[in-house]
């Protein structure tokens, strides 16, 4: 490995992950919206919605529009905007008779703007009953031009309607997955130069770096059922990706048991080398492969964050890869103390001999 | 690599398992056994219990197995193997006699279940290829852990440690197949499925040829 | 004589806090997931605070746990360390 001299790594990680914590901490979020009622209607009816936004500033807003959308070309303005207070707003719409499409019930889109919040939509806010009549006049449906919608000035992160504030883990429990795999990658270099060269260095190195990420693995596993609990309501939950990276700690631990094993040095250097290799290789399927094939609650599926073009919003990025060089810095920090403590070690038992 | 050799070690294996008849006929007894008591317990095995049962069953009997294949022998007799084979060769030996071994034990378990508790395959090619492949990783896998554990000097213990934490991800992959082969879950993606198991299988092997060489000199 | 039994009776203690330490560590993560599982459990009657203003407590405890964790690895290392200087103590 490339001998990182000094200091300035380790200081490096440290003000990357207080960057991180604060910046994570402290971006508000974006606007949205909480609760709606009611949520169903029948074409035709004059309903009054009662809108709890989050972080919304209705109140202080100069001016608070709202539709309901239908399809891209279809959306009613609400005719009246009554803002009780920052958060809490009613709002009046008169359901057209028709609906642009066939289906029996339709699901609308609520979507609120003002010049402080910018603008935020609720999907599936509002289901219509399509009521028997034999109109057939769109000419009630508005069109709307999105650039007269306002833009929320200033940093936030999105606003996620299970998620929340929780959003802001992804910095922290995601991170720790990808910076775990990184350290497995170099603990896996370190393994593959050990059965080249034979130096034991490299079993130290090797051992001690894998040793820190599986640490992190299992502060993967409980920040993520923690985050699970609050969210989904369960600390377990049947999801793929969690359960396979479960099966990768149990791997990993097996490797650590191996360790643990057998007293001679030397052979369980090389035994523990080949297996964190073999290892290695049978997690490539586990964690990259499989989880894609099925559904998951995790990245990448089902509007959750993470990484994939519109799941990971440019401000969240802002934090979520220094996040990772961070944590990665910081394990190789606590790693080398490690390596150097059974470097000394080491040297203590040579000299004993 | 040398065929003949590969052969040789494959028909001495056999040959040692077929003169120690009780240990042989001890693994039989144990598949037989489990797949009465479980027929007893459930009385009438429903299609999805039938694969779960099937491969746990499997995978016992199979680390039972193979756990002895390294360990029946003494250190004298692998320093013999040194001076004699190539390492590559006696592995790949291994590995064959494994695989062979474990689809007989295979075979059999699915006889009994037949016999105990009917066959609800419905899609029999991709249940068989399925199978195979499953096979063949979790022979792989086995055999890698085996010679880690004899290299180790230690007992089987830490061999089904090692092996079925490794063997999981197999399982699962397999689990899933023969779910679609029974028709309790319809997927067209099942057939990704069978490569992927594939490339699993062929990743492993690669990495414990690459890796044997170095176990085996200690 | 003496001052062996006065080494082993140090070494049996040290040996004794390292138990603890891992202990206490061990019963403080326990007692927090009991609290999570508490506060989730009540959450019909009271107010959920670790639900309240959008889950944040959520994250705060995401990083609580993140800095407890490597403070219990920091924790153990200056233990190790400290018999390994020990140790070159009494070889001198």
């Amino acid at each position: 490995m490339i001998k990182i001299k000094g200091l300035w790594w380790k200081a490096l990680g440290a003000i990357i992950f207080l960057y991180v914590l604060i910046g994570g901490m402290t971006v508000p979020l974006n606007s949205g919206i909480t609760y709606t009622n009611p949520s169903n209607a029948k074409t035709g009816q004059r309903i009054v919605m009662e809108v709890t936004g989050y972080n919304t500033h209705f109140k202080s807003a100069l001016q608070n529009r709202a539709w309901l959308k239908a399809d891209s070309s279809h959306f009613i303005q609400a005719t009246s905007v009554q803002q009780n207070d920052e958060m809490h707003v009613l709002l009046h719409f008169d359901l057209p008779f028709t609906m642009p499409s066939k289906e029996k019930v339709q699901p609308l889109t609520l979507i609120i703007d003002n010049e402080i919040d910018g603008a935020f939509v609720q999907p599936n806010a509002l289901f219509v009953t399509v009521s028997d009549s034999l109109q057939n006049d769109l000419s009630q449906w508005q069109t709307l031009q999105l650039g007269s919608l306002n833009k929320k000035s200033g940093l936030t992160f999105p606003y996620r309607n299970i998620l929340n504030e929780t959003i802001r883990n992804t910095f922290f429990h995601v991170a720790l997955w990808f910076a775990m795999f990184i350290l497995l990658i170099i603990g896996l270099y370190h393994a593959i130069q050990y059965l080249r060269t034979g130096i034991y260095d490299h079993d130290i190195q090797s051992a001690t770096i894998n040793k820190v990420a599986i640490m992190y693995g299992v502060f993967g596993l409980i920040t993520g059922s923690i985050w699970a609990k609050f969210t989904w309501n369960t600390f377990w939950t049947t999801d793929v990706k969690l359960n396979m990276t479960a099966v990768a700690m149990l791997i990993y631990l097996a490797y650590l048991v191996l360790r643990g094993a057998s007293t001679d040095t030397d052979r369980r250097a090389k035994l523990s080398a080949s297996y964190s290799i073999f290892a290695f290789l049978a997690l490539i399927p586990l964690v990259f492969v499989i989880p894609r094939l099925t559904d998951s609650l995790h990245p990448g599926n089902g509007g959750n964050p993470a990484l994939g073009g519109e799941d990971l919003d440019n401000t969240l990025r802002l934090f979520f890869y220094p996040s990772i060089i961070a944590l990665v810095l910081l394990g190789m920090w606590m790693s080398q103390l490690k390596i150097r403590y059974e470097r000394l070690q080491e040297k203590i038992f040579q000299n004993q001999k | 690599m040398n065929i003949i050799k590969v052969k040789d070690i494959f028909i001495k294996e056999l040959s040692v398992e077929f003169r120690q008849k009780f240990a042989l006929g001890g693994i039989f007894l144990f598949a037989a056994t489990v797949v009465f008591i479980i027929y007893k317990s459930f009385n009438n095995i429903n299609p999805r219990e039938w694969t779960i049962l099937l491969w746990i069953i499997m995978l016992f009997a199979g680390l039972n197995a193979v756990v002895k294949s390294f360990l029946q022998e003494k250190k004298e007799t692998y320093l013999y193997y040194y001076t004699l084979f190539d390492p590559v060769d006696l592995m790949i030996a291994k590995l064959l006699y494994n695989f062979v071994f474990l689809i007989f034990l295979f075979c059999m378990i699915l006889g009994f279940m037949t016999i105990f508790s009917g066959f609800p395959v419905k899609l029999p090619g991709l249940f068989v290829s399925g199978s195979v492949l499953g096979i063949l990783g979790i022979a792989i896998v086995f055999t890698f852990v085996s010679v880690i554990s004899a290299a180790d000097n230690t007992n089987a213990t830490l061999m089904s440690i090692l092996a079925l934490p490794l063997v999981l991800p197999i399982v699962m992959l397999l689990l899933k197949i023969s779910a679609v082969s029974v028709r309790l879950l319809s997927d067209t993606s099942v057939n990704e499925d069978v490569m992927l198991l594939a490339g699993v299988d062929s990743v492993l092997l690669g990495a414990m040829l690459l890796l044997f060489p170095s176990l085996w000199r200690s | 004589m003496k001052d062996y039994k006065k080494k082993f009776s140090k070494t049996k203690n040290k040996l004794f806090m390292f138990k603890l330490s891992q202990i206490i560590s061990f019963v403080s993560l326990c007692c927090m997931m009991i609290l999570i599982n508490t506060q989730a459990a009540c959450q019909g009657s009271s107010i959920d605070f670790l639900r309240s203003t959008g889950k944040i407590y959520t994250v705060v405890i995401v990083i609580a746990v993140i800095f407890i964790g490597i403070v219990i690895y920091l924790y153990r290392l200056d233990h190790k360390l400290t018999k390994l200087e020990n140790q070159i103590k009494n070889e001198q």
